[in-house]
């Protein structure tokens, strides 16, 4: 490993004399950070001009070491390019990581930024920590991107599908496990992946007419939230605006929840379109609405104009407010519709990836060590 | 009036070659039969030279009256030009109102449907049942509205998200996150704030969701 990082030191230092030292991302951890930076392999990386901007293509591969005493379970990394986006942002999420103390590991950045010439700045690129889940559930970081929701999240999901896969070893043996296997390989596979541009306030088009559509709801049994009504604007590819009434069904105080949002095409085609999340105070029994502003629109798919006719809405996850979260089980998940549309954990996508790449026994490896 | 003979009107522009060519043809053809109108348009022609010659004669210099008629022509359009050029300046600039071309679109909509009819006519069946399954998937009520680019406004901040990468851009400066090493990803849009793709890393395996934001 220490050699690795070696390479990358050497190889970021080369770099150097390609690309501008400006132009390089300052990579700024804090002091007492349970992660370090190690080095950086900057690649392909380069900077060229493209009629009056700048275009920059960068390819890092840092190298991080986990300088804590707990093993990590998730990293979310914060990249921010001031003069580019000014407040926007973006991030990097490793999930389903099993790094124990003093080991390091790689997390790739693959980015383009396009600024213009003149009166762009000349702001540095930052990458920063936003967050570490450990494997206590533990966490560390200033979490302006909410990653510590999203990490234990993620987590859960993970404990889960590992849980449930383990689960089909022992009842089937490795036929069993394979044969699900295969079966979500071949549901990624069908599964529709749409492109969407989205904007807060106010309507993408406005030659479109305009409707109001009611949202059908999906009915997870053990969800601590029942959606009871729920409306949409929607015209020609664009919805916008989502409206949902939600009651809080639990025993315990709800702080967050998201409503999964499933959007059905005139040729009868579903896909998933996003979630609509709220930030709330539900007590138990109590029902509130959730607003949203933002639009969605929809590019051609097959070469044909997306027109939105219908709506359906799930429950995709509930934080309470003790911290603790609600997501669907798998149960919940082989609903035949649900199964169509949302896709797998990062989990179950890590490991149906070692059964592409290593095959069955690597698989079984897997599931059998890493909770050990 | 004499029946059968073209008016004396014409017979004296003809004399002067003041007649379209298209009159003239039929003039010279009937002037071709007719004594009676070649003697008509002779005469109207010592007229006009008996004419001209006075007024060479009467002109100091004996001026050339050729040229005196081209100049005058000459100053006459060019009079009739800056009369052009001026005339903008006077007149309020209006906009042009939108004019719907209704007879254009009258006779559209007639060939069309006479072509409609004949290819019905002469289709069989199934092709027909197509034709009209595709008039059909025509938009109508999209028909005669002004079209606008569907594009966000240029100042608003947008995010796009596609499997291969995940952009936010405002004002031509764009973020863009992308994964080259990987088969592709899975986009998830959070309305509140954001949108991702989750992919696999193919050399490290490692699952990796890039995101990018709005402004917090």
């Amino acid at each position: 490993m220490r050699s690795k990082a070696g390479v990358a030191l050497l190889a970021g230092s080369l770099l150097g004399g390609l690309l501008q030292a400006g132009v390089l991302p300052k990579i700024d951890f804090p002091k007492d950070s349970p992660v370090s930076f190690i080095g950086a392999d900057y690649g392909e990386s380069n900077e060229s001009a493209r009629g009056g901007a700048m275009l920059l293509d960068l390819h890092a591969a840092l190298s991080l070491r986990n300088s804590s005493q707990r093993r990590i379970r998730g990293i979310t990394l914060i990249v921010t390019a001031q003069d580019v986006t000014p407040g926007g942002k973006g991030s990097v999420t490793v999930t389903s990581l099993d790094v124990g103390p003093a080991e390091s590991f790689p997390v790739r950045i693959d980015l383009r930024l396009l600024r213009p010439v003149q009166g762009g700045g000349n702001a540095p690129l930052l990458v920063g920590l936003d967050g570490v889940l450990f494997d206590d559930l533990g966490f560390y970081g200033p979490d302006k991107l909410n990653s510590k929701r999203a990490l234990t999240l993620c987590e859960f999901e993970a404990r889960r599908d590992r849980r449930y896969f383990k689960q089909l070893l022992a009842e089937g043996g490795p036929e069993k496990l394979q044969r699900e296997v295969l079966d979500s390989i071949a549901r990624e596979r069908d599964r529709p992946n749409v492109d969407v541009q989205m904007v807060r306030s106010g309507r993408a088009t406005n030659f479109e007419p305009e409707k109001q559509v009611q949202f059908a709801f999906l009915n997870l049994p053990d969800a601590p939230i029942e959606p009871l009504d729920g409306m949409a604007k929607i015209a020609g590819n664009e919805a916008r605006a989502p409206r949902l009434d939600v009651k809080n069904r639990s025993d315990r105080a709800v702080r967050y929840l998201e409503i999964g949002w499933i959007l059905r095409d005139g040729q009868g085609r579903e896909f998933l379109a996003g979630a609509v999340p709220a930030q709330l105070n539900l007590a138990p029994g109590q029902k509130s609405p959730i607003l949203n502003d933002t639009a969605l629109r929809f590019p051609p798919r097959d070469g044909q104009p997306l027109a939105i006719e219908g709506m359906t809405g799930f429950v995709s996850n509930v934080e309470f407010a003790d911290g603790s979260v609600w997501i669907p089980n798998r149960a919940d998940l082989a609903i035949p519709r649900l199964q169509k549309i949302v896709g797998p954990s990062a989990e179950e996508q890590r490991l149906l990836q070692i059964y592409r790449k290593r095959g069955l026994t690597a698989l079984i490896g897997e599931l059998q060590n890493r909770d050990r | 009036m004499r029946a059968n003979h073209p008016p004396e009107t014409e017979l004296a522009l003809y004399s002067g070659n003041d007649l379209s060519a298209w009159r003239s043809w039929g003039i010279r053809r009937h002037l071709a039969a007719c004594s009676e109108c070649r003697n008509e348009v002779k005469a109207h022609r010592d007229g006009l030279a008996a004419i001209h010659d006075a007024a060479v004669s009467e002109t100091p210099g004996h001026g050339n009256w050729q040229r005196l008629s081209l100049e005058m022509t000459g100053n006459i359009r060019v009079g009739l030009a800056a009369g052009e050029c001026i005339a903008g300046f006077e007149k309020t600039i209006r906009p042009m109102k939108p004019r719907l071309l209704w007879h254009a679109a009258l006779v559209f909509a007639a060939v069309s449907l006479v072509s409609i009819a004949a290819l019905s006519i002469n289709l069989s069946k199934d092709e027909r049942n197509g034709l009209f399954a595709n008039l059909g998937k025509i938009r109508w009520e999209r028909m005669f509205r002004p079209l606008r680019p569907p594009s966000f406004a240029q100042d608003a901040v947008v995010l796009e998200a596609g499997p291969a990468e995940i952009e936010v851009k405002s004002n031509g400066r764009a973020l863009s996150l992308t994964h080259p090493h990987s088969d592709g990803g899975t986009v998830s849009v959070n309305m509140q704030d954001s949108a991702g793709v989750r992919y696999v890393d193919a050399d490290s395996g490692q699952v990796t969701t890039n995101r990018v934001y709005y402004a917090q």
